[in-house]
């Protein structure tokens, strides 16, 4: 009987061991040229809530912020152990290129100009566009801007979505979301086209703007590596299950997006892509 | 490192319509900026009393904040405070204002270095102050100035590639605008290169040829 007893103790505690190695081997080896930082070096944005941007107390936020630190988490045992860099949409590619930054998880979207120069991991979420007008604006779908001057950033999605679609239209291209924004309260163009995500967050703020409710350009949003990296790939890869997975992304929309705002953003990242212009 | 000379050539008639931008802002800042410095300079030696501390304060002011600074300011500052340009006339304005400001001090500098002589024999022939200045005064401020109001006019012609921060499609907006969906940068650098060298070493040579022609009554 002592034996019988002895061999299961010993039994459970083989399985136990097991299980133990199983979970720490969940993710696949960390690439020595990461390893040697001591850091995630991340690209993330700083002016696209809920995504990537400047908390209350100046610091990063978002739930791109979330997922790179977690992945810090993974990677080096600690959030803390992370460089956050600030990049906008004209410059983050090159700023990977230049090995500023180890990977971009700055609401980048999966197209395949980006895809000659750099690699996309598995999308973690698709997101569409839409259009910010004034309350008052007579603007009530996306054929309506085409005599008018549309506010969008640089080397967005949306840019390359007007060049390929709307060619003449008076497009006013700026570097950043609160220069657009800006331009936008002070008349410089009727109607600002952006990340629905992103918009939907403005919108909610300030009373006297709208969203015109026509979304286009839907793609994925990937996180962005440089070409060649397979095993930095295939851990980005594990770590984005992993997230899904363990249900960190519902934490997060939590943490960052108001509850009367939160359903698109959910589909986003639980629901499959739908289509669109 | 391949160079696309195919999309070179597709980008052309964006980056010609930019140059010509360039070129159009560039030279009415130039020709603006050069009437600021003139009565500008002009107040200050002439002391006209309220005129010539406000240019004074203007020339510090815009010294001592940095252009990309006031290219906002006027850009979205301005309407704030009820006056809307167009971005043409924003990015017009901040240049003409920033390169008048080093032009006052151009030609002050040039005003300055008159021999006292010659200003107390203007005196002693009954010349008024500013009759001094415009057939004594300017004429020779100029041309002692030029060299450094050349300076200032290429520094204008190279900082023009700021009003691509508000939106305007220059030389330099049109390449950043590319690079940044393209990711072509050598392509469109390459351009943005030879386009300002070329813009700088045009004007270089014409002033070249308008030293050359204020010189001839000192030659032998």
């Amino acid at each position: 009987m002592r034996i019988f007893r002895r061999s299961l103790a010993a039994g459970a505690l083989l399985l136990g061991l097991a299980a133990g190695q199983a979970v720490a081997q969940q993710m696949p080896p960390l690439p020595q040229s990461i390893r040697e930082h001591g850091v995630l070096r991340a690209g993330v944005r700083c002016d696209q809530p809920p995504y990537g941007f400047r908390g209350p107390d100046g610091g990063f936020a978002g739930v791109e912020t979330e997922m790179a630190r977690q992945m810090a988490a993974w990677a080096f045992g600690s959030a803390d152990k992370i460089e956050l860099q600030c990049v906008t949409a004209a410059n983050r590619i090159p700023q990977l290129n230049a090995r500023r930054v180890d990977l971009l998880i700055a609401t980048l979207g999966v197209t395949p100009e980006r895809a000659r120069v750099i690699d996309f991991s598995n999308a973690y979420r698709w997101g569409g566009s839409d259009l910010l007008v004034r309350r008052d604006s007579p603007i009530r779908s996306l054929d309506d801007v085409r005599s008018r001057t549309v506010i969008m950033l640089s080397g967005t999605t949306q840019a390359a979505w007007f060049d390929a679609n709307m060619p003449g239209l008076n497009s006013l291209r700026l570097n950043t979301a609160s220069d657009a924004l800006q331009a936008l309260l002070q008349g410089r163009g009727e109607a600002y086209a952006h990340d629905a995500a992103t918009l939907i967050v403005i919108a909610a703020r300030d009373p006297n703007l709208r969203m015109v409710g026509e979304p286009f350009a839907v793609s994925d949003a990937a996180v962005g590596l440089r070409k060649n990296e397979p095993e930095w790939m295939a851990w980005i890869n594990a770590a984005l299950d992993r997230m899904k997975r363990e249900g960190l992304y519902t934490a997060w929309l939590e943490k960052w997006v108001p509850a009367e705002i939160r359903p698109p953003y959910t589909a986003a990242f639980m629901d499959p892509r739908p289509a669109a212009r | 490192m391949e160079f696309d000379v195919d999309y070179l050539v597709q980008q052309l008639p964006a980056l010609r319509a930019g140059f010509l931008l360039t070129i159009q802002i560039s030279a009415i800042a130039v020709v603006l900026s050069i009437a600021i410095g003139l009565v500008g300079a002009s107040m200050r030696v002439l002391r006209v009393p309220v005129l010539a501390q406000l240019f004074a304060a203007y020339v510090e002011f815009i010294r001592n904040t940095p252009l990309l600074v006031q290219l906002f300011f006027v850009f979205f500052g301005l309407p704030a405070l009820g006056l809307t340009l167009s971005l043409f006339w924003s990015g017009v304005l901040a240049l003409t204002l920033w390169a008048g400001a080093f032009q006052t001090e151009n030609v002050r500098g040039g005003l300055a270095a008159i021999s006292p002589g010659l200003r107390e024999a203007a005196r002693a022939l009954g010349l008024s102050r500013g009759q001094y200045l415009r057939l004594v005064g300017l004429p020779l401020a100029v041309r002692t100035g030029l060299p450094a109001m050349l300076n200032t006019c290429v520094s204008l012609v190279k900082n023009s590639a700021y009003v691509s921060a508000i939106g305007l499609r220059d030389l330099a907006g049109v390449a950043f605008d590319r690079i940044a969906s393209d990711f072509r940068a050598f392509e469109m650098l390459a351009v943005l290169l030879v386009g300002y060298l070329a813009l700088v070493l045009s004007l270089s040579f014409a002033v070249r040829v308008i030293e050359h022609h204020l010189q001839k009554p000192f030659r032998a």
